[in-house]
């Protein structure tokens, strides 16, 4: 390994895109323009605050997570109803009289075994009755039950807490509007990424530049770093504008006939941004590596767009952006648990939404996994690219 | 004749390589003396590529050996040696002149500026130093493409039709440098199926459908076909009916 030589190619990488002022924009003010877009739509659904019950059932622990949720839900949009709910049967009524929109039930135990190292579960009763709007219910709570338990378990659980759900009148709803700002940071890193080193790629290999550079002292491994390094320094900047982006909120006063307006989603996120873009950029080295093989299997730019239904389609569907990968059916369940883009998604919301840190057992584990699914691509992009090609 | 002594800075021993039916290098031994300029000679598919490529080490043979500086290729590690032209340009067309050079230049390790300001001066490109590829003429990024693979000052130069495209003036001062690098002790193989050029090569090769047909200086072949045409010898040699016509 040649520092020089990796350096090289990282170089012309950058060279290469400094000039494509288009693709520069594509990068980086796309998905900013896409996130925003997103954003925008997903608040302006949360019409009515959502009014809950909380059953605490955990006697011992004395009601300390219903009051932490209590407290957490002042500032996530939520009204917390008492009205004589004592148990599950007394919230069910209240639910089937719409008096609330949602009631938690704690179990007994579970604050102790939370904070045992366990995986608790809580149950969420929902009507049932508008699935939209339940996911904005449901969505403001997870908010607020996630700062709850990192009121608790500071740093994160180092389980995982599941979320039972349960309605009285219909089949209960995908939990579907989690903040989504975080999970597309993950997306456009990947989307991005892929097809740009994908296109770079197979035009080294059909532009006969691939067999010139072949025809130097550059080692394999060289190329692979080189590409990496070179679309993994784009795939930061663009992280950075996206989570930056995400987290701020700059209010632009009135000027003249301009209404003011917010820049930024304002995301409430506890965790560390520089835990996020680790996962993010371990992502964006799985989908550098990803483009560099499959550029072997298209002959033309069109055929690496070919790829996207192929490769960027399905692990929109199945990662877990839109809907749990738990509520998945049950022959999908074991793909999404072997595309990166189920645990960098993961990944992310436990950082950026539940504020989870290097010390939660999840959070460890995506990042095991990310990068174990980066080091397999790094292997299979090398196993492409040979020096006598024929 | 000191020349014979030396060891040969290319040579091939039964070297064939096929792609299925086609015997693109089908069983070529050559040995060739340092500090020579070579062209290979042979028309379209006759194997001109196949052969080089197999001398860079960038296909692998079938059967047979090739060999660089007494190193069987492939051999990474000799390749800082070997300087490589290919046919197709070989050029990233959205990086400059300069930054195409300096990547090359880089890959060798010998990015210092002044070197790279030489070749840029031997291909005439100083000007144009920072023009996209995309936007030179065909022949200026052939020259470019030049410029790439002697940059690192190789012992031992593949061009594969280094000229097409290049205008006569420019060529001529082409053909100057080659002949300045084998001053210098470089040995030079040219790929051309282009017979003016032939005549500026110490020795020739005449190839076709993978085997060498006959070898030695222009004169000599021409000589020994009873032609004063180089195109009719050619044919002469490759027994084609035709020769007898023409001569
Ligand atoms: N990668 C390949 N796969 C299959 N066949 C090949 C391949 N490369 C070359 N060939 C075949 O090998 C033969 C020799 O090709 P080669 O490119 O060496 O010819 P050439 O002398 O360089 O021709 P030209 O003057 O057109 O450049 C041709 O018949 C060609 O079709
Ligand atoms: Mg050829």
């Amino acid at each position: 390994m040649s520092a020089r030589r990796l350096w090289s190619i990282t170089r012309r990488i950058i060279d290469g895109f400094r000039r494509d002022h288009r693709t520069l924009a594509l990068i980086f003010i796309v998905p900013v323009a896409v996130t925003a877009l997103l954003g925008w739509v997903l608040r302006d659904q949360q019409i009515a605050p959502t009014r809950v019950a909380i059953v605490d059932l955990d006697v011992a622990a004395g009601g300390r997570l219903a009051s932490a949720i209590s407290d957490a839900a002042m500032g996530a949009g939520l009204t917390v109803v008492d009205d004589g709910i004592v148990d599950q049967v007394t919230a069910r009524a209240a639910l089937a009289d719409d008096r609330i929109d949602a009631a938690l039930v704690v179990p007994s135990g579970f604050v102790a075994d939370l904070l045992a190292g366990g995986s608790p579960r809580l149950r969420l009763i929902t009507q049932g009755a508008n699935a939209i709007a339940e996911g904005g219910h449901v969505a403001g709570l997870q908010r607020a039950v996630s700062r709850a338990i990192l009121s608790l378990a500071p740093g994160g659980p180092r389980g995982e807490i599941g979320i039972e759900r349960e309605t009285v009148f219909g089949t209960p709803d995908a939990d579907v509007l989690d903040v989504m700002a975080p999970v597309f940071i993950g997306y456009f890193a990947y989307f991005f990424v892929f097809v740009l080193t994908g296109i770079s790629f197979l035009r080294e290999r059909v532009g006969g530049t691939l067999e010139r550079l072949l025809a130097t002292p550059v080692t394999k491994p060289e190329i692979v770093l080189g590409y990496s390094l070179g679309f993994g320094i784009f795939a930061t900047f663009e992280v950075v504008i996206l989570i930056v982006f995400s987290l701020m909120r700059l209010e632009v006063p009135a000027i003249g006939p301009l209404p003011a307006f917010v820049v930024g989603l304002d995301v409430p996120t506890a965790g560390s941004p520089l835990l996020a873009f680790l996962i993010a950029l371990l992502l964006a080295l799985g989908a550098v590596n990803l483009g560099i093989f499959l550029s072997t299997f298209a002959r033309t730019e069109l055929q690496i767009l070919q790829f996207i239904p192929i490769v960027i389609v399905p692990q929109g569907l199945l990662a877990g952006i839109f809907w749990p990968v738990e509520t998945l059916p049950d022959v999908l369940q074991p793909i999404a648990r072997l595309l990166p883009l189920t645990y960098a998604v993961d990944g992310l919301r436990d950082v950026m939404i539940r504020g989870y840190d290097l010390g939660a057992g999840s959070v460890q584990l995506d990042i095991a996994v990310l990068a174990t699914i980066a080091a397999f691509f790094v292997a299979l992009a090398a196993g492409t690219i040979r020096r006598e090609v024929a | 004749m000191s020349g014979q002594t030396l060891p040969p800075a290319i040579e091939t021993v039964a070297l064939r390589k096929t792609f299925g039916p086609i015997h693109a290098v089908g069983g070529v031994d050559i040995a060739l003396a340092p500090g020579r300029i070579y062209g290979l000679i042979g028309p379209n598919g006759s194997g001109k590529t196949t052969l080089i490529r197999l001398l860079v080490g960038l296909a692998r043979a079938t059967s047979g050996e090739a060999r660089v500086l007494g190193t069987r290729m492939p051999s990474r590690p000799l390749l800082s040696r070997v300087g490589y032209m290919t046919q197709s340009d070989g050029i990233y067309p959205e990086l400059s002149v300069w930054e195409n050079l300096r990547f090359f230049a880089g890959l060798y390790g010998r990015a210092d500026r002044a070197r790279l300001l030489a070749a840029l001066a031997l291909v005439e490109l100083d000007d144009r130093r920072g023009t996209p590829a995309l936007e030179l003429s065909g022949g200026m990024r052939r020259r470019l493409s030049l410029a790439c693979a002697l940059v690192h000052e190789p012992t031992v130069v593949f061009l594969d039709e280094p000229t097409v495209g290049i205008d006569p003036a420019l060529r001529v001062q082409f053909w100057a440098h080659f002949r300045r690098l084998t001053g210098g002790g470089a040995t030079l193989l040219v790929a051309s199926h282009v017979m003016d050029e032939a005549d500026r090569c110490d020795e020739l090769l005449f190839i076709r459908d993978g085997r060498v047909l006959a070898r030695g200086s222009a004169d000599e072949l021409r000589r020994r076909a009873g032609t004063d045409r180089l195109e009719d010898a050619f044919l002469h040699f490759a027994g084609v009916t035709g020769a007898a016509a023409a001569s």
